[in-house]
C-alpha cells in the first residue's frame, strides 16, 4: 500500500462466522439429525430437506462438534441395525433370506443418504482424525450387528449351504436371491466372504463329492463315471458364474477334481472291461477325449494315462511281432503294423488333441517292439516291393505318396537300417530287371525320401541302379542302330549292363546258351567293348527272361514268358523229342539245384506244364525223361511261367544275408573309431564305445563287444595303441 | 427451456435463480440433493438460507463458466521432436 497524502481508512477483516451462543447448540443440532436418520430408515426421506440437514452437519463440524456427530452416528445406526436384526431373526423358514436381503437393501439406501448429508464430515473431520469413513462404517456396523449376530451367523451359513445342496440334487432355487446375498458377503470384505461362507462351502462340497464319487465308482463303468464327473464340474463352474465370486471358481474346481478324479485315478484307468485299455481297443474317441480333458486337470493325470497306453502298445505290439502266424506273410505283417499306427494316430489326434508327449510315447513304443523281431527290416522291404510291383496299380499319386510316407515312418523306427538297405537293394534289383515295377515315379519318390532321411550315402548305389537301366536303354539303341542291318530276322536281344558295385552281388553260373543267341551275344559284347575299352562283361544268365513263340501239337500257338534257364531247356526240344535229365544237364551246364527248380516249374506246375515228365512225380530224379506237352492249353495267349519273385528268404538264405550284414558293419565300425580317435587323440574305453554308438546310430545299433574287437584289430594294425600306465586309455597313432 | 431441464436456487433474501440442471450438477453437493430422494428432488428447488444473493449469483455464474469450458476439449499441445503436435492431456 502506497502512503500518500490521503490515508485510506478501511481495513479488511478476517471473515467471522456467526458465534454460537447457545450452550445446547450441539445437542439440538444433533437431535435434528438423529430424527432425520430415523426417518430415513423408515423410508420417509422425501419429507426432509437435504439442504437443512447438510447445513446442520456442516455447522456441527465447523464448530468443533465433529466428535459428537460421529459418535452419535455410530450409536444411532447401531440401534437401527439391532432392530433390523431382530426382525430378521424372527423370519420363519424360507423368508429368512428374503428378509435379510430386503433389510440389506434398505440399509444400503439409507447409508447412501446418510453419507450424502454427512459429506462434509466425511471429507474433513474423518481423514484428519483417521476415523473410518461413513460408508465403510455402515458396512462394518452391519457386519457386526447383523451378520455376526449369534442368532443369525450360523443360520445364514446353513441356509445358504442347504440351498446349494438342494440345487446339487436337482432342485431349482432362487438364484437371484442367492446372488444378492453372496454379493452382500463379498461387499463386506474378502475375509467375511471367506470366513463366513467360502471355507465352509469348500469343506461341505468336498464331503459331498467324496461321498458321491464313492457311490458312483461302485456302480458305474468308466465312461459313465467320467460323464458324471464332467457334468458336476460344469455345474460348479455354472454355479460360480451365476452367484459366487469368480475367485471361488478355481477353488471349487480343485475340490471336484480332487475328489472325483484324482482320488480314483488309477481305479478308473484300470477298470475292467471299461477302462483305458478297453477304450483304446474300441476306438471310443469321445470317451477318451473326455478322459483326457478331465485328467489334464489333475497333476500327473496325463502321465498316468500315457504310461498305461505305452505299456499297452508295447505289449500288444510285442505279441503281434513275435506271433509266428503273423510272421508268415510279410505283407500282411507290415499292413497290420501300419493299421496299428494309423489307429493310434487317429486316437491321439482326435481324442488327445495331438498332444506331443503322447506322440512321442507312441513312437518310442513302436521303436521298442518293431526291433524285437529281427526280420522287421526284411519284411518292410518286402511290403514296399509288393506295393511297387502291383499294389499301387491304379492308385492316385497323392495316395501313393501317403502310403510311401507311412512306410517311411515305420522305417524310421528301425534300428538296423543297414539290413533294410541290403534287402531293399536285392528286391529293387529283381524289380528292375524283370521290368515289374508299377510306377517309375513311385520308385524315385521313395528313393528321394530315403535320401532325405539317411543321407546321400544310403541311396547312391540305388540311384546307380536306375542310371544303369537308363544307360542300357541307350546302349541298346546304339547297338541296333550300328548292327541292326546284320541281325535281320534273328531273335531280339535286350541287354541290361549293370555296374558291379551298385547291384547286389550274385555269383555267376555256367549256362550254355542256344546257338542263335550266343552269336548275338558275342556281337553285342564286341560292340560294347568297342565303345568302352578296359571294361569286362560277364553274362548273368540267372537273372534274365525270354519270350518264346511256341506251337503245341501243330495247332496251339502261345507266347511263353520264361527265365533264361527255362529258355535254354525249351530250345533243346527244337531238335529232339525226348530228353533225360542228365542230357539236359550236360547240354545246358546249368547248376543242378537251379536246373531242378527250373524243370519243376516247367513240368510240375498245374496249368503251366509245357513239358511232360516221366514219371509224373513232383520231384526231379536223375533218370526222369522230359518231352513237350502237345496237349498244353491255356486260356491266355501269353503265358508266364515261373517269374523270379522276391520271396521271403529261407533259413539258410537269411543266415547268409545276416552274415554279410555283420561283415559289412565291421569296416563301418572301424571307420568310426578312426574318425573319433583322429580328432580326440586320446580317449578312454567307455567314451569310445559311447561315441561310436552315437555315430552309427542312424544305421544300426553297434554291439559293444564288436566295437571292442575292432579296437583290438586296429591296435594290431598299428592304428591305435594302449596307454602304458592306464590300460583303459587309447591313443591315436598318426 | 423445458421445466425439467432447470432447477431453482433460492438465496437467503429470497431471490430465485433459475439455472440449467446441468449447470447445477457441477456441484457434487447439489447433485446429491437433487438425486437423493429428499424434499429437493421432488420439487427441483433448493433453499440456501445462509447464502446471500450476491454470493449465490456468483456461484451460478461459476457454474455456467465451468460448464462452458468443460464442454470444449482442451488439448494441451506439445511440440514434439520432429515438429508435429502431440496431444498430451485433456482438460
Amino acid at each position: 500500500m502506497s502512503s500518500g497524502p490521503k490515508k485510506r481508512n478501511f481495513q479488511i477483516e478476517a471473515f467471522k462466522h456467526k458465534v454460537v451462543v447457545d450452550p445446547k447448540y450441539a445437542e439440538k443440532t444433533w437431535k435434528v439429525l438423529e430424527d432425520a436418520i430415523r426417518e430415513i430408515y423408515n423410508h420417509n426421506a422425501s419429507g426432509l430437506s437435504f439442504e437443512e440437514l447438510y447445513r446442520n452437519a456442516y455447522n456441527m463440524v465447523l464448530h468443533k462438534f465433529g466428535e459428537r456427530l460421529y459418535s452419535g452416528l455410530v450409536s444411532t445406526m447401531t440401534l437401527h441395525l439391532q432392530s433390523m436384526s431382530k426382525s430378521i431373526e424372527a423370519a420363519q423358514g424360507a423368508s429368512f433370506l428374503d428378509e435379510l436381503n430386503t433389510k440389506w437393501n434398505d440399509h444400503n439406501k439409507a447409508l447412501q443418504m446418510i453419507r450424502d448429508i454427512l459429506m462434509y464430515m466425511d471429507r474433513t473431520f474423518i481423514p484428519s482424525t483417521h476415523k473410518t469413513p461413513v460408508h465403510e462404517l455402515g458396512l462394518n456396523l452391519w457386519r457386526d450387528n447383523v451378520i455376526h449376530n449369534s442368532n443369525i451367523q450360523s443360520r445364514l451359513l446353513n441356509t445358504i449351504l442347504e440351498l446349494i445342496q438342494r440345487e446339487r440334487t436337482g432342485e431349482v432355487i432362487n438364484r437371484g436371491l442367492m446372488r444378492n446375498i453372496i454379493k452382500m458377503l463379498m461387499d463386506l470384505g474378502p475375509s467375511v466372504y471367506q470366513e463366513d461362507f467360502e471355507k465352509s462351502f469348500l469343506q461341505v462340497s468336498a464331503d459331498f463329492y467324496r461321498a458321491e464319487s464313492q457311490e458312483y465308482i461302485e456302480c458305474c463303468d468308466c465312461a459313465d463315471y467320467l460323464k458324471k464327473a464332467e457334468r458336476r464340474l460344469n455345474e460348479e463352474i455354472d454355479r460360480v458364474s451365476h452367484y459366487l465370486d469368480t475367485k471361488t471358481e478355481t477353488k471349487i474346481t480343485n475340490v471336484v477334481e480332487k475328489e472325483m478324479i484324482a482320488n480314483h485315478k488309477l481305479r478308473l484307468i484300470h477298470m475292467e472291461n471299461s477302462g483305458l485299455v478297453k477304450m483304446l481297443l474300441d476306438d471310443k474317441f469321445e470317451d477318451l477325449a473326455r478322459m483326457y480333458n478331465l485328467f489334464h486337470r489333475v497333476s500327473i493325470g496325463l502321465s498316468t494315462i500315457r504310461d498305461v497306453m505305452t505299456s499297452h502298445i508295447r505289449d500288444t505290439g510285442k505279441q503281434l511281432v513275435t506271433d509266428p502266424e503273423k510272421s508268415k506273410n510279410p505283407v500282411e505283417f507290415v499292413e497290420t503294423l501300419l493299421e496299428k499306427r494309423d489307429k493310434y494316430d487317429k486316437i491321439i489326434s482326435s481324442a488327445f488333441s495331438n498332444d506331443k508327449t503322447f506322440q512321442n510315447a507312441l513312437s518310442s513304443s513302436f521303436e521298442y517292439f518293431i526291433n524285437l523281431n529281427p526280420r522287421s527290416p526284411e519284411y518292410i522291404s518286402l511290403f514296399v516291393d509288393d506295393k511297387l510291383r502291383k499294389g499301387l496299380k491304379g492308385v492316385k499319386d497323392d495316395d501313393v505318396e501317403l502310403i510311401l510316407d507311412k512306410v517311411m515312418i515305420l522305417f524310421r523306427y528301425l534300428q538296423e537300417k543297414d539290413v533294410f538297405e541290403k534287402y531293399y537293394k536285392q528286391h529293387l534289383a529283381k524289380r528292375l530287371l524283370s521290368g515289374k515295377t508299377v510306377s517309375d515315379d513311385a520308385e524315385r519318390s521313395l528313393i528321394v525320401k530315403l535320401k532325405t532321411e539317411c543321407g546321400y550315402q544310403f541311396t547312391s548305389k540305388l540311384e546307380g541302379m536306375f542310371t544303369d537301366m537308363k544307360t542300357s536303354q541307350d546302349t541298346m539303341q546304339g547297338f541296333y542302330a550300328a548292327c541292326g542291318a546284320e541281325l535281320g530276322n534273328g531273335p531280339t536281344l535286350v541287354v541290361q549292363v549293370l555296374t558291379t558295385g551298385s547291384w547286389p552281388t550274385q555269383s555267376t553260373n555256367t549256362c550254355n546258351l542256344p546257338v542263335e543267341l550266343s552269336t548275338l551275344c558275342e556281337k553285342f559284347r564286341s560292340y560294347y567293348l568297342g565303345t568302352h575299352t578296359g571294361r569286362r562283361l560277364t553274362w548273368q544268365t540267372n537273372m534274365g527272361t525270354a519270350d518264346l513263340r511256341a506251337t503245341f501239337g501243330e495247332v496251339h500257338k502261345y507266347e511263353l514268358n520264361v527265365s533264361t534257364y527255362q529258355m535254354c531247356v525249351l530250345m533243346l526240344f527244337n531238335n529232339t523229342e525226348h530228353l533225360s535229365y542228365k542230357e539236359i544237364e550236360q547240354a545246358t551246364e546249368i547248376p543242378s539245384s537251379d536246373l531242378k527248380r527250373c524243370l519243376q516249374s516247367l513240368a510240375c506246375v498245374k496249368g503251366k506244364n509245357v513239358l511232360r515228365k516221366e514219371p509224373m512225380s513232383k520231384d526231379i530224379g536223375e533218370d526222369d525223361v522230359f518231352s513237350v506237352n502237345d496237349s498244353f492249353t491255356s486260356k491266355l495267349r501269353k503265358v508266364k511261367i515261373g517269374t523270379v519273385v522276391a520271396q521271403k528268404e529261407s533259413e539258410p538264405e537269411k543266415q547268409e544275408t545276416r552274415q554279410r550284414v555283420e561283415e559289412d558293419r565291421k569296416p563301418q565300425i572301424e571307420a568310426a573309431i578312426v574318425r573319433i580317435m583322429k580328432s580326440r587323440r586320446v580317449l578312454d574305453h567307455n567314451n569310445i564305445i559311447a561315441e561310436v554308438t552315437k555315430q552309427l546310430q542312424s544305421r544300426f545299433l553297434a554291439n559293444p563287444g564288436e566295437i571292442k574287437k575292432r579296437i583290438e584289430s586296429l591296435i594290431e594294425r598299428d592304428f591305435l595303441e594302449r596307454d602304458n600306465e592306464d590300460r583303459r586309455l587309447y591313443r591315436y597313432l598318426a | 427451456m423445458k421445466k425439467e431441464d432447470t432447477v431453482m436456487l433460492i438465496s437467503a433474501e429470497g431471490f430465485e435463480f433459475v439455472i440449467d440442471r446441468k449447470a447445477a450438477m457441477v456441484s457434487q453437493t447439489i447433485r446429491n440433493m437433487l438425486t437423493g430422494g429428499f424434499l429437493e428432488t421432488e420439487h427441483g428447488k433448493v433453499n440456501f438460507p445462509e447464502i446471500s444473493t450476491t454470493i449465490l449469483e456468483k456461484i451460478c455464474q461459476y457454474f455456467h463458466w465451468s460448464l462452458q469450458y468443460a464442454s470444449l476439449w482442451m488439448y494441451v499441445m506439445m511440440q514434439g521432436m520432429w515438429g508435429a503436435w502431440y496431444p498430451v492431456a485433456l482438460i
